[in-house]
């Protein structure tokens, strides 16, 4: 009796371990899922002005008090950085924006974008010293091109046109939208989808 | 009186959490700064070596809580630990920011503040307690030795399960929400 009571214990166990690493799997995969079909993503890079579009000329207010013009045609491009200083990933790109913009800036202007309340914006330049560059609040930039996740970069042209634009992560995907002009085309993926059209 | 088996089950299954927390913390440690910095309870000058300070003390509970002679220091140190933590998340949700990563979860950012989050640090504290009460005086066997390992990765697999449909939660609500 005792026997088989042990033995049942066992296999009980082993049967309890294996049954919660399936609901964790389990668990797991509906996350990627919601994820996957969320609207975010690569839905969001479709909507908003197209690549080769004019972008919204607006003028807007910025962080100094000043005014400035977004999607004028001008000397230079125009890189607007969508951040928020409740994003942690945009922190981390902070110093890589700063270093491109350094780097690139016989074409390129970086304007950051926000919106929201001032003070934590000041807060946030001030520590990421970002006072050598425009710092626009403005809800109506983030609809105009319809920014859903942060951070997000737009590429506009010396004419004013969307040249690249979406969701940044790192370094490697703030470039791409660099190599994307470049190449004149949408963006990495159609590249690549065209490469293997042509062969 | 509890059976010995239990408090070292849930020693060891709390020893597992925090160990595995404390694992994922070190990962990706610029992220639970910044993790920390999003609960907007310090100056920032203190964040960083706060966030450092979260860490020693959870890996420390961690480890004291494995051996028998230390565990009844491991369990206190988690409680004031897991007591300080929510603290700061019942803070920021009376405040209204849910929006804030927790800090808690893996690489891929964990689950958002919620009160759930609060009940699951409460279940914590409870698994801390249990591991300091005091056991009834009963010659343990071999069969013991499966029922606190298989029990402790049991509760530990738990955990994770919750964990992981905490973090969930937000993607479904943006999912929900969205306009055909």
């Amino acid at each position: 009796m005792t026997d088989a009571l042990v033995i049942s214990n066992v296999v009980l166990w082993v049967v309890v371990l294996a049954l919660l690493v399936a609901v964790f799997a389990l668990a797991r995969q509906i996350g990627i899922l919601y994820e996957r079909v969320a609207p975010m993503g690569a839905l969001m890079i479709d909507s908003g002005p197209a690549v080769g579009d004019p972008a919204p000329r607006l003028e807007l207010p910025t962080l100094d008090g000043g005014r400035l013009a977004v999607g004028a045609a001008g000397l230079h491009s125009q890189l607007l950085f969508f951040v928020s200083p409740t994003c942690p990933v945009c922190k981390k790109l902070l110093p890589i924006v700063k270093s491109i913009a350094a780097a690139e800036a016989g074409w390129l202007r970086v304007v950051f974008a926000s919106d929201g309340e001032a003070q934590a914006h000041v807060a946030m330049r001030r520590r990421a010293a970002l006072e050598a560059f425009p710092y626009v609040l403005s809800s109506e930039l983030g609809m105009a091109f319809r920014v859903g996740k942060l951070p997000y970069a737009v590429l506009l042209d010396e004419a004013g046109r969307v040249r690249a634009k979406g969701l940044v992560n790192s370094r490697e995907q703030l470039e791409s939208l660099f190599t994307a002009k470049e190449l004149n085309v949408a963006s990495v993926q159609d590249y690549v989808a065209g490469q293997g059209v042509g062969r | 009186m509890l059976d010995p088996t239990l408090p070292q089950m849930f020693a060891a299954a709390l020893a597992i959490v925090l160990l595995g927390g404390a694992w994922h913390k070190l990962r990706d440690m610029e992220g639970f700064v910044a993790a920390v910095e999003q609960y907007r309870l310090l100056p920032a000058a203190l964040t960083a070596p706060a966030a450092w300070l979260l860490l020693a003390v959870e890996l420390a509970a961690g480890v004291l809580l494995l051996p028998l002679a230390t565990r009844a220091g491991g369990a206190w140190l988690a409680l004031a630990l897991l007591a300080l933590v929510t603290t700061a998340v019942a803070i920021n949700l009376r405040r209204g920011r849910r929006d804030i990563d927790c800090g808690c979860g893996g690489p891929e950012g964990g689950p958002h503040l919620s009160w759930g989050l609060v009940l699951r640090n409460g279940v914590l504290g409870a698994a801390a307690l249990l591991a300091v009460a005091a056991p009834a005086p009963r010659e343990l066997v071999w069969l013991d030795r499966l029922t606190v390992l298989a029990g402790a990765l049991a509760l530990w697999g738990l955990y994770a399960a919750a964990n992981q449909l905490m973090a969930n939660q937000p993607r479904l609500l943006r999912l929900r929400n969205r306009t055909p």
